[in-house]
């Protein structure tokens, strides 16, 4: 069986299967393969020092204030709608399980499967923008981003959050093309496994996130 | 049906769906020792985390200050 084909009619079902098709290719791209990994690790780790350093900001500014929500011009701001937000956090977070299911399809050769599961965590992610942009339009009527700590670290972690969701739409989309294309086989697919995980962190990112803006 | 008791039944019934996959993912995970497969666990394991948040916003255990 050739290495560097996929043909969705064939099938492995476990990951032993995977493995054993993966010795077959070439040496140079098994190694560079562990380093591109590493180095795509890396990249998030970076991310998500980024973006404690957004968090941190918040929790000073938090933990600072006399009262939260702060007060602005004599009126304390209000809380947010948490349950449109649990809405929208599950939404986003069924994205990461489609994402998870269409990587392993690809890795059991099932290329019909994958392109549905690919096509489904595009769709959730841009239904996740659009409940942000909804989410936006009502928070706006209570505070700007310039008016107070609360909307300054609300629009900047959230709108940055919100930028990594459109890239990863994007990137997604790419990769979806790319696969039906024939650049990943059922042996080569770091693409897809980078996706994965920037998909996953997406959505870790979120969890944080939706915790200190709407919970706590 | 109000929309507020809507949108907390689909929070409830997303969250227990989705959670509950998300377990079998990092159940099927676990075996797995590649740095990816690693990394996956970790972020599924949050991610999982997150679905328990969204699970006890939705029955009122918390976020229950955040009546915008």
């Amino acid at each position: 069986m050739s290495a560097t084909t996929l043909d969705p009619g064939q099938s492995a079902t476990s990951h032993a299967a995977v493995a054993a098709r993966f010795a077959d290719v070439d040496a140079v791209y098994a190694t560079t393969r562990d380093l591109r990994l590493l180095g795509f690790v890396l990249f998030l780790v970076s991310d998500c020092v980024f973006f404690s350093s957004f968090i941190f900001s918040y929790l000073y500014l938090r933990t600072a204030a006399p009262v939260w929500p702060p007060l602005v011009d004599g009126k304390q701001l209000p809380y947010l709608d948490v349950t449109f937000a649990a809405v929208n956090s599950v939404v986003l977070f069924g994205s990461g399980v489609t994402m998870h299911y269409a990587l392993e399809s690809w890795k059991k050769l099932k290329k019909g499967a994958f392109n549905g599961w690919m096509v489904a965590t595009i769709v959730l992610g841009i239904m996740f923008l659009l409940g942000q942009a909804h989410e936006y339009s009502g928070a706006l009527q209570i505070m700007s981003w310039t008016g107070s700590s609360f909307g300054a670290t609300f629009y900047t972690l959230t709108g940055m959050h919100g930028f990594h969701v459109f890239i990863g739409v994007i990137y997604l989309s790419v990769l979806l093309v790319q696969a039906n294309r024939g650049v990943y086989t059922g042996s080569k697919y770091f693409g897809l496994t980078a996706g994965t995980l920037y998909w996953h962190f997406v959505d870790v990112i979120w969890v944080a996130l939706f915790f200190m803006f709407y919970l706590w | 049906m109000s929309t507020e008791l809507f949108e907390k039944a689909v929070a409830l019934i997303g969250a227990v769906l989705v959670g509950g996959t998300a377990v079998v993912q990092f159940r099927n995970e676990l075996p797995l020792r590649s740095l990816d497969a690693n990394v996956t666990k970790l972020l599924l394991g949050l991610m999982i985390v997150g679905c328990v948040l969204a699970f006890l916003a939705a029955i009122n255990v918390l976020g229950v200050h955040s009546a915008a």
